[in-house]
């Protein structure tokens, strides 16, 4: 077999492959691309090109820079409660790996991940009620009066973010215990040798070498963190007799204008918008930590 | 054994012919199933944004059995936001369901596009009578001179007050007036020992999302005699709410809550809210009545006018349909429209019918409250939302910025803040309307 037979029989086996990732994956985004210099109502066939028209009224909207405020602090706000609660909660698994609850504290902290959203997110919001939730009753309990937590601006973004973060734990958790598992022992014996403690253990060995686990982690949950919509939408929707702060987030941004003002090629400029700060932050997180990891 | 037994009676016959026999009979029993099953597959879907509404689309099914036995009634009934997304992304697919039901001001992008059919001629001759419909129902239902819409229901507001409360309150009549709503709603709080409101004078619509927020402001506005926005000769239309009235609405909502504190964004509003006795008094449409007798039967309570008049949202059916699917779709539309149906329709969900000559009075005498829906003055006044194409993004951004105003206590008092306010919102509703080549001069 020549070497143009080899690439060829390459070329014929992973072109069905690419053809659909092209389709379903890349398509689509270009899609987007294309709608968002675009006017489009999604009923009318004609669909004027604007140029970056949409982008300009985008600066201007202060119902989108509320809704990419919003998702910023929280995209950040998990980021920031989940990689290190879950390094620690991982690192405190793995130290019990030997004792009979170990799966059970693995399961526990895991579970929130595999619980599907909207029960979760019913559940949160009883515990966030400002009268009856039981999150103001303990507090009440150490003097702190009661907060209106899904009513007030900031608080409810707080609420938005602890959710998140609820269901962000137990993947990152699981993740970061897979790395210390396969981090060499060697270096924790040398380590104890020499007169460290669990905690010098943790900050000095596994902390660094849990480096590309931390980055994949990071962007993962960031990523998330940027495309929250279903957590804001339970906790605080428009439900008719259910008071709320509605946190207004970016993907509902969107949802609202293609959907109820009918303006797809504004929705779509919205979500460029989001893929370019997504990709962004997704260059920076890559550029802090491999870089200094090869260092 | 019938088969068999007939088979055994058969003359005797060659193989081949046997063969032919039978397969004669397998072809002759799939064409019977086939139509058989035709038959059966007669469906109506409905797609509703009222899904207390399936039982009334059931009802009427039922009621056209007579004429197609093998009829099925497929309701889809979801929320309403969530209902005009999916008939944003069905109706241009054509995946939409044969019956939709819809309010004609969100229909009417729905009709300019072409995406919804002109109702047949006996619909239509059916919907232009005007002794069933009022004028303002059939031209509702109407566009450029063609009729689409066949009338369904109407919503339309008024006050809901709970007389225990007002009489432990020493009121025995439910307000009049403006000022009396005020004055009113700070008798009707109930309040903690610390002062905090307990149960809301007057439950208002301050907090959440979507468009109902500034709905409801403008029928509060309304009282003071403001719109919104406001159609002119030429059908532009002009923002209206920076002026007197919505001075006066916007400051009644932030005394409401700073000054007089009978109500706050976090308390319990709405239908829920009265039905638990959470609120004293709130303004809603007639559906809230059925809910009452479902939710809360023992509630005493009673409904009554607005000042000066209020708002009405008429829901119609519409089909987007053609050929068979079409002609059953409309034909549904009409029998939802048959006076044993309208009655079912008020009895039994509350939502208000409008085919006027109808004689609905042994409703209204079994439940009195629904009398301040369909007996009101000459003089009391109407206004809809506008059939426009940005109506919702007008009253959606409006409504958020409604919202911050609501919890924003440097508006308390301050007139000047308040009018700031509004002249900000209205410029940015005159932007919406420039955009879509709607906007006038005043």
């Amino acid at each position: 077999m020549t070497a143009l037979q080899r690439w060829g029989f390459v070329a014929a086996a992973l072109l069905p492959t690419l053809a659909i990732y092209a389709f379903v994956r890349l398509y689509p985004i270009g899609d987007v691309l294309f709608l968002s210099m675009h006017e489009w109502n999604i009923i009318s066939r004609v669909r004027p090109f604007i140029g970056f028209e949409n982008f300009v009224e985008l600066y201007g909207d202060p119902l989108f820079r509320e809704a990419l405020r919003n998702t910023a602090v929280i995209a950040f706000g998990v980021l920031l409660i989940t990689v290190p609660l879950a390094m620690v909660l991982a690192a405190l698994i793995h130290a019990r790996t030997a004792s009979r609850l170990a799966p059970f504290f693995e399961t526990a902290v895991f579970l929130p991940h595999v619980v599907s959203l909207v029960p979760a997110a019913m559940a949160w919001k009883w515990i966030f009620d400002a009268r009856l939730g039981p999150l103001n009753a303990v507090l009440s309990l150490f003097g702190v009066s009661p907060k209106a937590w899904l009513f007030d601006p900031v608080l409810s973004v707080v609420c938005v973010m602890v959710l998140c973060s609820w269901q962000a734990l137990g993947y990152a958790v699981l993740i970061f215990l897979v790395g210390i598992k396969n981090l060499p022992a060697s270096l924790y014996e040398a380590a104890k040798l020499d007169g460290a403690g669990p905690i010098q253990s943790f900050l000095f060995i596994t902390v660094p070498l849990l480096k590309p686990i931390t980055l994949y982690v990071s962007v993962v949950t960031l990523v998330a963190g940027f495309n929250v919509y279903g957590q804001a939408f339970v906790l605080a929707s428009d439900a008719q007799g259910a008071p709320g702060q509605l946190v207004r987030v970016l993907v509902l941004d969107m949802l609202e204008n293609g959907f109820r003002n009918y303006r797809v090629g504004y929705a779509a400029a919205e979500a460029v918008v989001l893929l370019l700060v997504v990709l962004a932050l997704t260059g920076i997180q890559f550029g802090l930590l491999r870089d200094r990891s090869r260092a | 054994m019938t088969d068999r037994h007939a088979i055994a009676t058969l003359p005797p016959v060659g193989r081949r012919s046997v063969l032919a026999r039978a397969s004669l009979a397998i072809g002759a029993g799939a064409l019977a199933l086939l139509l058989g099953g035709a038959a059966q597959a007669q469906t109506v879907t409905v797609w509703s944004g009222y899904p207390e509404m399936e039982p009334f689309y059931k009802k009427v099914g039922e009621s056209l059995k007579k004429k197609y036995p093998n009829l099925q009634v497929k309701v889809e009934a979801i929320p309403l936001r969530e209902h005009e997304k999916r008939l944003a992304l069905a109706l241009p697919s054509g995946s939409a369901a044969e019956v939709i039901e819809l309010a004609n001001s969100t229909a009417q992008r729905y009709i300019e596009a072409g995406l919804m059919k002109a109702a047949p001629d006996d619909a239509a001759k059916f919907v232009g009578n005007t002794a069933y419909f009022d004028d303002f129902i059939r031209k509702t239902a109407t566009v450029g001179g063609k009729v689409y819409g066949v009338p369904l229901f109407r919503g339309q507001g008024a006050l809901y007050y709970n007389t225990e409360k007002f009489a432990k309150a020493g009121l025995s009549s439910p307000p009049k007036t403006m000022a009396e709503y005020t004055d009113f709603a700070k008798k009707l709080t109930e309040r903690d020992g610390s002062g905090k409101a307990t149960v809301s004078g007057w439950s208002m619509r301050l907090s959440g999302g979507g468009a109902g927020i500034a709905e409801k402001f403008w029928i509060n506005m309304f009282q003071f005699g403001g719109n919104l926005i406001e159609e002119q000769a030429d059908g532009k239309w002009v923002t209206t709410y920076a002026s007197e009235a919505g001075r006066k609405a916007l400051r009644l909502y932030v005394d409401n809550v700073f000054t007089d504190k009978v109500v706050t964004p976090e308390m319990p509003a709405d239908a829920d809210a009265f039905e638990r006795e959470q609120t004293a008094m709130f303004i809603r449409e007639s559906w809230v009545i059925g809910d009452i007798a479902q939710k809360a039967p023992k509630l005493k309570y009673g409904t009554a006018l607005l000042p000066r008049g209020t708002i009405v949202a008429p829901v119609f059916i519409y089909s987007g349909a053609e050929g068979e699917k079409a002609k059953l779709a409309w034909e549904f539309a009409l029998a939802a429209n048959e006076p044993e149906n309208a009655v079912w329709l008020l009895d039994n969900v509350g939502w208000l019918p409008n085919r006027k000559d109808v004689d609905y009075s042994p409703v209204v005498a079994k439940t009195p409250a629904f009398k301040a829906f369909v007996e009101y003055p000459k003089d009391y006044a109407f206004f809809t939302l506008p059939a426009i194409a940005p109506v919702e993004e007008i009253l959606s951004r409006l409504a958020a910025r409604l919202v911050k105003a609501f919890a924003d206590p440097s508006l308390a008092g301050n007139d000047a803040a308040i009018d700031a306010f509004l002249k900000e919102a209205a410029a940015e509703t005159d932007t919406i309307l420039k955009r879509a080549n709607l906007l006038g001069t005043k």
